[in-house]
């Protein structure tokens, strides 16, 4: 009765719903029903005054105008008078209320933001470098080093090596044999050999990378096949149909994605292989690159060598790592008598590691290194962004006060600050997600260098990395000067005149804090790009031990299936290497199976006849080129004592190599080589093989390896057994002008003894040195170009203090100089303050650095991770970069005309 | 507590009040200030002025119960608080003297 009572006069007013709409929208129910009240008996009282017509009309104008009017007043209070709700509303609890303030302090941020464009967009493109430069290698680090491969039960996967401190060498049919047969600690094991074959379409023969793999491959790591099925027992069987099973990327590239494709042959090398399945897109990073897998039907072993496979194994459930360690020890105790005439590596044994450890082990060093650098990067970005909005706190103070003045309480203070930087930060995100982009973009490129690259891209973990990284990064450039913005005395700001409250000392000290955080961050950064340049420019400058100039190699892998003949073998090679010598424009051509300075196809052991290797040693193995005769000329390697090789070292020769002159000295260090005598590759009934030559140092395994002897040995003597492995032999040809330019007529060399060969990896040696040097060469230049960014930002920071320290003591420096005070005197005084900071930021620094910079010693080449020559260079550096920094404002402050100051007081 | 400006309107409002006897609800403050303005006032601009007067400690306000039992309606009633009394001689002391003098200066432009 009373609540209808009560209702009654508010109903009966003649408003349009929109009306009733925008007042129930815009007041509290308690003053709703207040209002309608007021304007009822308003309403009444002029229907009896002017008439009902005329109160109508009064009511539409108040109508119009009420909504407006209480917006305005909305607006009018949430602006002035922050922070202090209404006595009722406090009653009331609002809870859109924080909402509201939140969005109109969003508002208001955005538009101030917007008036300072200069400083928004420093704000927003270094903190969006960092925030995205991070979440790219936070990302690559969670998917490469922390997410489990993609196989099934990733865990239980593992690599089976021969373990041969500091070795760890591949498998031999042999070995593997053994493996299957005997052990009980691996549900499957299986093995493969990474293969290239030409796949002929037609006229055009394309070089396709792949895999020989046993039938247990694909069952082993639990991959399902995308069409088709993949291989079982019997093919793997000798004279079984040749089948083959095709990547994805394979497939839609050549074979038009065609689901009809599966059951049709293929040719590969020559020979017909019936595609029996397709795999899906993303398979695992063992088959990344990889185009096909055929059945690897490996002939029964001879001896214990050769060591090309990889042995893959799936532990059971419940046996350690420990025990089938323990089990494969025991495999190969009991397999070595066996094997004993071609093999006496006793110390070797049989060791097993973690798949994902095998495939990404090198990379972890690496990543941390550029994570650390990111890391540090977006650190000095938070810092400076923190020191730009703590100058803009100071420059707002008196607008901070009269707010506080008004009655806006600290935290509403501190919301308004924060929801400057959330925007700032919302900002940089969008920047960083850009930049994020680009960066997986790019990863994408380099697939063939970086394991599980593939699996690298826009996923649930990278936007949760994002949004931490941003999250952090506000925390960092947001709270500090917000918490300082929204501190301070109201007197002081109100009193002050243009200096505020928060230009108070805790605020000039947090400034200063911050760009000794700056330089104490970016001297570790600076300290590692000097190491890694250091570094970069000792390998740059590493002799590789021949003339690169002019020097073109290209590769031709014979089919072993069409080439089993080895006279065959030979007429082509002899074939192909006298047509492109008789080339016009070609100096010299030589056939080889490695290329300098570091693809060694072939790695071998030996055991002197002077100096045996003794029981339960392991036997010297170095990189063992296969060279026809003119390629020490082609080369340009000086002969040292002995002779070069020559036509007449063919296999039915005494087996001889030529050694380079490392090899010399390791083996006989003050005394000649020539004529020494060993058997290689654990063989101990062939024929000694005997030292003829002995020439220059010519890198193979690697720039930043040390030179530990190389064996040359001729090409004839090994061609068959190259051709069975599908081994590529290069062409190096020395060109009389640009190498480039021969490559056509080498292809048709090629092509007129066999239009089914490809001719592929076609390089100058120029672009081989180049490619040994891409890693440590793209590593400094990333590092480096954060380091710059670093020093850069660091130099603004320090440079923006001092300026501002020199504003604020304007009138100081000006009685001081009216007083005598000389320029020169000012000058070294402002600098002696920045300095100061720089300083105490760069030991910081430098001592942080000596410990970080050994966490790199892998990475570094012929550098010391505390090297003092980086490390004094660098504070240098630093130093007299800051020194120029502090010098500009320094100058200003000496240049203040003393009269003009006391003529303004 | 700083000091807080009065608007023209808030100040007519506050007048209209003490010149109800010190407590007016916004019905009776609309008529007096219609009546002494000679123009329509709008009910939204008194509801304004006087939540603003009672959040500068210058009005407090009750709610009516008498009201809802006569009228079936609620009423606020707002009173002058002392500070308001206390401000307001001072705004007319001080106009006084600032208009002391002036007057016949006004007549003559």
């Amino acid at each position: 009765m009373r609540a209808e009572q009560r209702s009654r006069p508010e109903t009966r007013l003649p408003l349009s719903l929109l009306s009733r709409g925008l007042l129930w929208l815009l007041l509290e129910a308690e003053d709703r029903r207040t209002v309608l009240g007021d304007l009822w008996e308003l309403y009444e009282h002029r229907c009896i005054r002017d008439g009902e017509r005329a109160a109508r009309a009064w009511l539409r104008r108040q109508m119009a105008s009420f909504p407006l009017r209480l917006m305005a007043d909305r607006l009018w209070r949430m602006s002035l008078q922050p922070g202090r709700p209404r006595e009722a509303e406090t009653q009331a609890g609002r809870s859109e209320e924080p909402m509201q303030n939140l969005f109109r302090d969003l508002r208001h941020s955005l538009r101030s933001l917007t008036r300072t464009p200069g400083l928004t967009a420093t704000i927003l493109l270094t903190v969006g470098l960092g925030i995205g430069a991070t979440t790219v290698i936070s990302g690559v680090i969670h998917a490469v080093l922390l997410q489990p491969l993609p196989y099934t039960d990733s865990t239980e996967l593992v690599r089976i090596y021969t373990d041969s401190p500091p070795h760890r060498w591949n498998f031999s049919v042999a070995d593997y044999l053994a493996l299957k047969e005997q052990q009980t600690s691996f549900s499957l094991v299986a093995a493969y050999q990474n293969q290239v074959m030409t796949f002929n379409r037609g006229e055009v023969a394309e070089r396709v990378d792949g895999k020989l793999v046993t039938w247990s491959y694909f069952p082993l790591l639990g991959l399902t096949p995308l069409q088709g099925r993949l291989f079982v027992e019997s093919d793997d069987v000798p004279g079984a149909e040749p089948t083959v099973v095709v990547s994805h990327s394979f497939w839609s590239r050549f074979l038009g994605g065609d689901p009809a494709s599966v059951g049709q042959t293929i040719r590969l090398d020559g020979t017909s292989y019936t595609l029996i399945g397709v795999l899906p897109p993303t398979a695992g990073p063992l088959e990344q690159s990889k185009d096909f897998y055929a059945p690897a039907r490996w002939a029964p072993p001879e001896r214990k060598g050769p060591f090309f496979i990889k042995a893959l194994g799936r532990l059971k459930p419940g046996i350690d790592r420990a025990a089938a360690t323990a089990e494969l020890q025991a495999i190969d105790r009991r397999l070595f008598p066996v094997w004993k005439a071609s093999y006496q590596d006793e110390k070797a044994t049989w060791g097993i590691v973690d798949l994902k450890e095998y495939l990404v082990g090198d990379l972890g060093s690496t990543l941390v290194i550029v994570l650390g650098a990111v890391g540090f990067l977006l650190l000095i970005t938070c810092a400076n962004a923190a020191n730009l909005l703590l100058a803009r706190a100071a420059q707002r103070s008196r607008e901070m006060a009269v707010r506080s003045a008004l009655g806006a309480s600290r935290g509403r203070l501190l919301q308004h600050l924060l929801s400057e930087s959330l925007l700032l930060a919302l900002g940089a995100a969008a920047v960083g997600a850009a930049i994020t982009s680009a960066g997986l973009g790019a990863l994408h490129t380099v697939a063939d260098y970086l394991p599980r690259a593939r699996e690298i891209g826009w996923d649930g973990s990278v936007v949760w990395l994002l949004v931490g990284i941003t999250g952090g990064s506000l925390l960092i450039f947001g709270l500090i000067p917000s918490l300082q913005g929204a501190r301070g005395s109201i007197e002081a700001a109100l009193r002050s005149g243009s200096r505020g409250a928060t230009d108070s000392v805790g605020s000039r000290r947090l400034q200063r804090a911050l760009v000794v955080l700056q330089f104490a961050v970016a001297t570790p950064l600076l300290i590692g790009a000097g190491l890694l340049i250091g570094s970069l420019a000792r390998l740059q400058r590493v002799d590789v031990g021949f003339d690169t100039h002019n020097l073109l190699t290209a590769g031709v892998v014979l089919p072993s299936a069409t080439y089993s003949d080895e006279g065959r073998v030979r007429a082509f090679w002899t074939g192909a290497l006298s047509r492109i010598q008789a080339l016009p424009g070609v100096r010299g051509a030589a056939l080889m199976d490695s290329r300098p300075p570091n693809e060694t196809s072939n790695i071998n052991n030996f055991d002197l006849a002077d100096k045996p290797t003794l029981p339960g040693e392991s036997q010297p193995a170095v990189p063992w080129v296969s060279v026809s005769p003119d390629a020490f000329d082609v080369l340009g390697l000086r002969l040292l004592s002995g002779r070069k090789l020559n036509e007449t070292d063919r296999d039915d020769a005494p087996p001889v190599v030529v050694v380079d002159r490392a090899w010399a000295k390791r083996f006989f260090p003050g005394e000649d080589a020539v004529g020494r005598r060993f058997h290689d590759g654990g063989c101990t009934d062939c024929p000694w093989t005997t030292v003829v030559g002995v020439v220059e140092d010519v890198r193979f395994s690697g720039l930043d390896q040390p030179l530990e002897g190389t064996v040359y040995s001729p090409l004839s003597q090994s061609l068959g057994w190259i051709t069975r492995m599908n081994g590529t032999v290069y062409f190096a040809v020395r060109a009389s002008g640009d190498p480039l330019s021969l490559v056509p007529s080498i292809r048709q060399a090629v092509h007129e003894l066999d239009p089914g060969l490809a001719v592929t990896a076609v390089a100058t040696a120029d672009e081989l040195v180049a490619g040994a040097l891409d890693t440590p060469r793209t590593l400094t230049l990333l590092v480096a170009s954060f380091a710059a960014v670093a020093l850069m930002l660091s130099l603004v920071g320090v440079y923006g203090v001092m300026s501002y320290f020199v504003q604020r003591h304007t009138k100081d420096i000006g009685i001081r100089l009216a007083l005598g005070g000389q320029p020169a005197q000012v000058l070294g005084l402002v600098v002696k303050q920045g300095m100061r900071l720089v300083s105490l930021g760069l030991i910081l620094g430098v001592a942080a650095a000596l410990v970080l910079t050994r966490l790199m010693a892998s990475l570094l080449f012929e550098v010391g991770a505390t090297d003092p020559s980086t490390f004094l260079g660098v504070s240098a550096g630093l130093l007299g970069t800051s020194l120029i920094a502090c010098f500009v404002p320094a100058r200003r402050a000496s240049g203040v005309d003393p009269a003009r100051i006391l003529r303004e007081e | 507590m700083p000091r807080e400006t009065l608007g023209e309107f808030e100040h007519q409002v506050l007048l209209a009040i003490l010149r109800l006897g010190g407590e007016a609800y916004s019905v009776s403050l609309v008529l007096e200030l219609e009546e002494r303005s000679g123009r329509e006032i709008s009910q939204a601009a008194v509801f304004i002025a006087l939540r603003r007067l009672e959040d500068k400690g210058l009005l407090t306000s009750r709610l009516d119960d008498h009201a809802v039992e006569a009228t079936g309606r609620v009423r606020r009633y707002f009173k002058l608080t002392p500070e308001a009394l206390r401000r307001m001689k001072e705004m007319r002391k001080t106009l006084v003297r600032l208009w002391k003098g002036v007057e016949p200066l006004l007549d003559e432009t």
